[in-house]
């Protein structure tokens, strides 16, 4: 029986079609731009090989197959030697080499990667770093970006560097979506229908409205609107608390220098300084 | 306003303070944090109830004030 061209083509290019479904498996996961000099080439050989194998029908089946297999293969007995190797990860994937070091630049090694100045300048640019100088230390990866480490005065300033104590986050959850509840995500963060109905209600906010609905870790819900004229009221519950705290605490300090009453003033003081450690404990979650 | 009822509004607002102190620590989902607000959540009951006993006192010494 033979089998017209053209039905040939359509089994071979399907056939290859779902193996390139199957294909990322086979690779590190990252970004293409990421991808080493040996990665990129052997993607682009399997890629070549399933597209002529897809239509150049004098090209036995067989004959695609195996280079596909060989090539697949190979790919997969690197990336796995090259897991358990660090000397065969540098041979294959390249290593970071330094080029500039304790603020000054290595022109030898930049020569050696066959670097011009201007590259260097245009990648530094990519980073946002337009002075050389402000350069502590700087690495090109074997991808050709260059990574940065800035000198400590021009890194951005960080709230441990002023020692202010921060309240610890963890990740939101998305528990409206265009409109819908997602009963899977208000489970995980241990809430339910009725709290997100209250909670709503408080905004005076209907839930066909709500486009997107988070709440974060201290259980604080906010939400985009489909109409966009209505405004939201920003959350105010932990300001206000924070506020009321140091209000009572000044009004205890108060009552304390106003009283008479001996055993009443002690009462008071002792109170107020209760109050003013609550403050200290809760102030930096309340901000 | 009489000392007493200036006595009084503070204490209402302990009780507040109390309330959303005790439901923010049910509600934070770091360990930390629940910590935190439990912990101040106690202190500000013990304080609570010493205004409470000094509540009484006021009314027992000023019984025209008594009631809100």
């Amino acid at each position: 029986m033979i089998i017209p061209g053209w039905v040939e083509i359509l089994l071979r290019t399907t056939v290859a079609f779902l193996i390139l479904l199957a294909a990322p498996k086979i690779f590190r996961r990252t970004s293409i731009a990421h991808f080493s000099y040996f990665e990129a080439s052997a993607m682009i050989i399997i890629a070549v090989i399933l597209a002529v194998g897809s239509f150049h029908i004098g090209i036995p089946v067989g004959y695609s197959i195996t280079a596909l297999i060989t090539w697949v293969l190979i790919v997969g007995v690197v990336n796995y030697i090259s897991l358990k190797s660090v000397s065969f990860r540098n041979f294959i994937h390249g290593k970071g080499i330094p080029v500039i070091k304790d603020g000054k630049v290595l022109e030898e090694n930049l020569k050696k990667e066959r670097y011009t100045t201007d590259d260097l300048l245009k990648q530094l640019r990519a980073r946002n770093v337009f002075k050389v100088a402000d350069v502590e230390f700087a690495v090109l990866e074997s991808s050709g970006d260059i990574n940065v480490l800035l000198k400590k005065e021009n890194q951005p300033l960080t709230p441990k560097d002023m020692l202010i104590p921060v309240a610890p986050v963890k990740e939101p959850q998305t528990i409206v979506m265009d409109g819908k509840v997602m009963d899977e995500a208000l489970a995980t963060v241990g809430l339910n229908r009725g709290w997100l109905e209250a909670e709503l209600e408080k905004q005076g906010i209907a839930i066909e409205n709500v486009f997107i609905g988070q709440v974060d870790s201290y259980g604080e819900l906010t939400v985009d609107l489909f109409d966009d004229k209505i405004k939201v009221p920003e959350p105010k519950e932990k300001p206000l608390l924070l506020a009321s705290i140091k209000k009572t605490q000044a009004d205890l300090e108060i009552f304390s220098l106003q009283t008479e009453n001996e055993q009443a003033k002690d009462l008071f003081k002792n109170s107020a300084s209760e109050m003013e450690e609550v403050l200290k404990t809760v102030q930096k979650y309340l901000h | 306003m009489t000392v007493g009822s200036q006595v009084k509004q503070c204490l209402a607002s302990l009780k507040s303070i109390e309330a959303n102190l005790n439901s923010l620590s049910l509600k934070a989902e770091d360990e930390e944090a629940r910590h935190a607000f439990h912990e101040s959540c106690l202190k500000t009951r013990k304080v609570l109830q010493q205004i409470e006993a000094r509540v009484g006192e006021l009314e027992y010494e000023e019984p025209q004030y008594k009631g809100f």
